[in-house]
């Protein structure tokens, strides 16, 4: 794509201002700010992915994923700010979910051992799981206030924490996961994923762009599972109080 | 009989709202098959004291001890295997009258007791309920009786019952009454019982705790609470609870 071309892109961007400015939305700011954020970010990372590439230092590549699963933990954090310790157990099933994918492709051969596959697969997978531990922490949340009762009539029937949330935890796991899996069954129907379109766009074979998109598509969907799962399993004491009480809101 | 639960001091703050203290400096003693009835106006803190004697709300003052151990000895899933409560909204567990009923057998891993979980549900008049039925449909009444045998399971030394027969005709309610004061009398269970009904109140006790102004002020037996109260504020309770016919 020639600067030309890219600045033209520019042209969407005053679309949607004076559509803004038409129906009084007061979102100009808010458009001119995000437009700002998205190029220089994507700018710097390209360039950041440039010398990664160029420096074939398996330490750079390390780096960029620690900052991603730094960044997406701090991220879905936010949802969750009442609850002590849940960043670190975001960032801990972020960074299994992360090992066990990159382990999978790479002992099995599936991708080549190269920043250009393992920097950008890294982050579809940091960032699709990132998704699934906020819906998964958004469920957890709604269920404190609608499931309360229930996990309050099973402590007082004698259940451990685990037993009595784990209703709570199965159901915002589902809530987490059928998003990516609802995703899987129309992809191709309904949108056509942004890495194949990308790859097509970019000159690549679209047999090629759809065995690639395949591979993520499984990828996402086995790392939404492990991360809600892990998350489940490794915040479920954090819903309770150290005295063995349903946390209340604020606690 | 020998003393099961035993309070110290406890107290509980409201949040940000004046007074400061829910109630405060509540000190008694709870003995084995005691039936005792927690009586008060409403907003006394007396479902509070509840769950905080079941340990799902923590006393900001004071210590419990069961069976002369310090509450913070015991686990607490320990404890409220020991100490149920039994909340005035009956929750039912996802899935069938019998999956609640086995609830407790599973949770801890016992032998589901049928004879004694019909033996309970007939005692309530639920000899008829058809067990695969979802618990979810179940009306109102036939919950709360659910719930009762479902806490009875448990075979606690300690039973709080926070108005669990709020929602029940009165031939259901007598029942209730019937069946926990069996259960106590033979299995020497503890009951602490909060009603708004006198002739309940009169019917199922031994003993009465009385809370007004923040304060357990009375604990006596209950014949002589009810023949001649030693607080002024218990005798106006009594009369204007007479002359109302029930509390609010």
């Amino acid at each position: 794509m020639s600067n030309i071309s890219l600045m033209s892109t520019a042209v969407f961007v005053a679309v949607t201002i004076l559509l803004s400015m038409k129906q009084k939305l007061g979102l100009e700011k808010e458009i001119i700010i995000g437009t700002i954020r998205s190029a220089v970010q994507l700018l710097f990372v390209g360039y950041v992915l440039h010398f990664v590439f160029d420096a074939e230092n398996p330490l750079f590549i390390v780096l960029i994923i620690a900052v991603m699963i730094l960044v997406a933990s701090w991220n879905v954090s936010s949802r969750a700010r009442d609850i002590p310790g849940i960043r670190l157990r975001i960032a801990l099933a972020l960074c299994c979910t992360e090992a066990v994918t990159m382990a999978l492709l790479l002992t099995l051969g599936i991708v080549e051992a190269t920043p250009q596959f393992i920097v950008p697969i890294s982050g579809i997978t940091i960032g699709s799981s990132m998704i699934v531990a906020g819906l998964f922490l958004n469920s957890m949340k709604r269920e404190m206030e609608a499931a309360r009762g229930e996990i309050e009539a099973l402590l007082a029937l004698g259940a451990t924490s685990k037993q009595a949330i784990q209703n709570s935890i199965k159901r915002s796991i589902r809530s987490g996961m059928i998003p990516t899996l609802d995703g899987m069954k129309t992809t191709g129907l309904v949108q056509l994923p942004g890495m194949m379109t990308g790859m097509i766009a970019a000159g690549a074979d679209p047999i090629e762009a759809v065995r690639y998109q395949i591979l993520i598509m499984f990828v996402l969907s086995s790392a939404a599972a492990l991360t809600a799962m892990l998350l489940g399993l490794l915040s479920a004491p954090l819903w309770f109080t150290k005295d063995g009480r349903l946390r209340s809101t604020g606690e | 009989m020998s003393i099961q639960l035993s309070l110290q001091g406890i107290g509980k703050k409201r949040h940000g709202e004046s007074p400061a203290y829910l109630f405060r400096e509540i000190t008694a003693e709870v003995r084995s098959g005691q039936r005792i009835v927690l009586l008060g106006t409403s907003g006394q803190g007396k479902t509070t004291l509840l769950r905080i004697l079941s340990r799902l709300e923590k006393p900001d003052e004071g210590t419990l001890s069961l069976n002369g151990r310090p509450f913070l000895e015991w686990k607490p899933q320990e404890w409220r295997r020991r100490v149920c409560y039994v909340a005035q909204q009956p929750v039912m567990l996802t899935g069938t009258v019998e999956a609640n009923l086995r609830a407790v057998s599973e949770l801890h891993g016992a032998a589901f007791d049928k004879r004694l979980a019909e033996e309970c549900m007939a005692a309530l008049g639920l000899e008829s309920l058809d067990w695969s039925k979802q618990a979810a449909d179940l009306s109102g009444g036939e919950k709360q009786r659910t719930a009762l045998v479902r806490a009875l399971l448990l075979q606690s030394e300690v039973l709080l019952l926070d108005e669990v027969t709020a929602s029940l005709d009165p031939a259901s309610k007598r029942a209730a009454e019937r069946l926990l004061s069996d259960w106590a009398q033979k299995r020497g269970t503890a009951l602490i019982w909060i009603t708004h009904d006198l002739d309940q109140a009169a019917q199922v006790s031994d003993f009465i705790w009385f809370m007004d102004e923040g304060r357990l002020l009375e604990t006596a037996p209950a014949e002589e609470f009810f023949r001649e109260p030693s607080t002024r504020q218990a005798r106006s309770f009594i009369r204007r609870t007479d002359s109302e016919g029930s509390l609010l």
